[in-house]
């Protein structure tokens, strides 16, 4: 029984099938057939008053009008834009001479800043420098003056010295040409008896 | 004539100072000897006759005590000269100036009394010694000059200056 309710159902269901088959069918060849323009209908009769109306003569004048609203619209943007473009450019005149002039400030201010270190460094080295060099002259000096100390000292010496040679010089070219040698003969015995003992010695020995 | 090894104590005179006085005694005393010996061979019956001869000679036969005619005393006293040419000690001494005889001959006097009887002196002369002599022997040298003694004492004169500086 039950197997022949399922045949009943499944022929059922494929007639349903094959009827919508066969609509769509139908409807689609009713939907082309419209298409088709052929002569004589309502769109080929719409086309021709369009182009009746909106002729050759009338597109140039539409065209004219638009060239001109154009270039109105143009120039007033171009004027429009010079002003922006004046007032912008003015402005960044402004603009960059104050930026300028800052930048300017600070460095000139950075500038200064580091010459018033460079001086300062080199005022500090040169102090430094001026101290080491008096320090190296009180020791130069020191060490000069004990130099000139020793050397005269020195010099003072062999003066002294020479002085010796000088007095002795000059006593005995004074004197010696003064003493005859008469007067000396008991000097000059004083002295052979001093040292007779020797020259007796020596003659003696006969060599 | 050769020097005889056989010497008389005779000395030398005063005035015979040097070598060279002592050289021109001999040569002097040789010639004197030939001249006799020649006069008693050419006239052997003579008595020869004394030439003139000088002041060293003379004194040297004073001195010595000898008789000149006779042959034997001149042939001993040029031997004795001879043999002080050849050992006598010799002095050279320096002086600042000419010494004169005089002061020549006080000294030898003191050295021959001294010293040696036979001593010989040659006088130089330094005038940069100021005074005083220089003695020289034939091994030594003694500076007995002013200029030694002034150098000696160059210590003191140094002190001197330094105290009269301060």
């Amino acid at each position: 029984m039950t197997i022949w309710w399922l045949y009943l159902i499944l022929g059922l269901l494929g007639a349903v099938g094959t009827a919508f088959v066969w609509l769509i069918i139908k409807i689609n060849g009713q939907g082309v057939a419209p298409k088709k323009n052929a002569p004589g209908t309502i769109e080929e009769a719409a086309d021709q008053d369009v182009e009746h109306i909106f002729n050759e003569e009338f597109r140039e004048e539409l065209r004219n009008r638009g060239r001109l609203h154009f270039e109105k619209i143009i120039g007033e943007n171009a004027m429009f834009l010079q002003q922006d473009l004046r007032l912008t450019t003015s402005q960044l005149n402004e603009y960059m001479k104050t930026e300028i002039t800052s930048k300017l400030k600070e460095e000139f201010a950075k500038y200064e800043e580091s010459i018033m270190d460079a001086k300062q460094l080199a005022i500090e080295s040169i102090q430094k420098t001026n101290a080491a060099i008096d320090e190296q002259r009180a020791i130069l000096g020191d060490q000069v003056k004990g130099e000139i100390l020793a050397e005269k000292q020195q010099l003072v010496a062999r003066f002294e010295e020479n002085m010796t040679d000088i007095v002795n010089h000059y006593v005995l070219a004074a004197i010696g040409n003064q003493i005859d040698l008469n007067d000396q003969l008991e000097y000059i015995l004083a002295d052979l008896e001093a040292n007779k003992k020797a020259m007796i010695e020596d003659i003696s020995s006969g060599a | 004539m050769a020097p005889n090894d056989t010497l008389v104590a005779y000395s030398l005179p005063l005035s015979v100072v040097s070598p060279v006085d002592l050289g021109r005694l001999i040569r002097e005393l040789e010639a004197l000897d030939n001249d006799l010996n020649q006069a008693v061979i050419s006239f052997p019956d003579n008595e020869p006759k004394m030439p003139i001869t000088s002041r060293l000679l003379d004194e040297a036969i004073a001195v010595n005590k000898i008789v000149p005619q006779l042959a034997e005393d001149r042939k001993q006293l040029i031997a004795y000269l001879w043999g002080m040419k050849a050992k006598a000690p010799v002095l050279h001494i320096s002086f600042s100036a000419d010494p004169s005889p005089l002061f020549t001959q006080k000294l030898l006097v003191w050295l021959r009394q001294e010293v040696n009887k036979d001593v010989l002196v040659t006088i130089g002369l330094q005038p940069s010694i100021g005074a005083g002599c220089i003695v020289r022997t034939n091994n030594k040298f003694f500076d007995l000059s002013l200029r030694k003694d002034m150098l000696s004492k160059r210590g003191l004169l140094l002190s001197e200056i330094s105290e009269a500086r301060a």
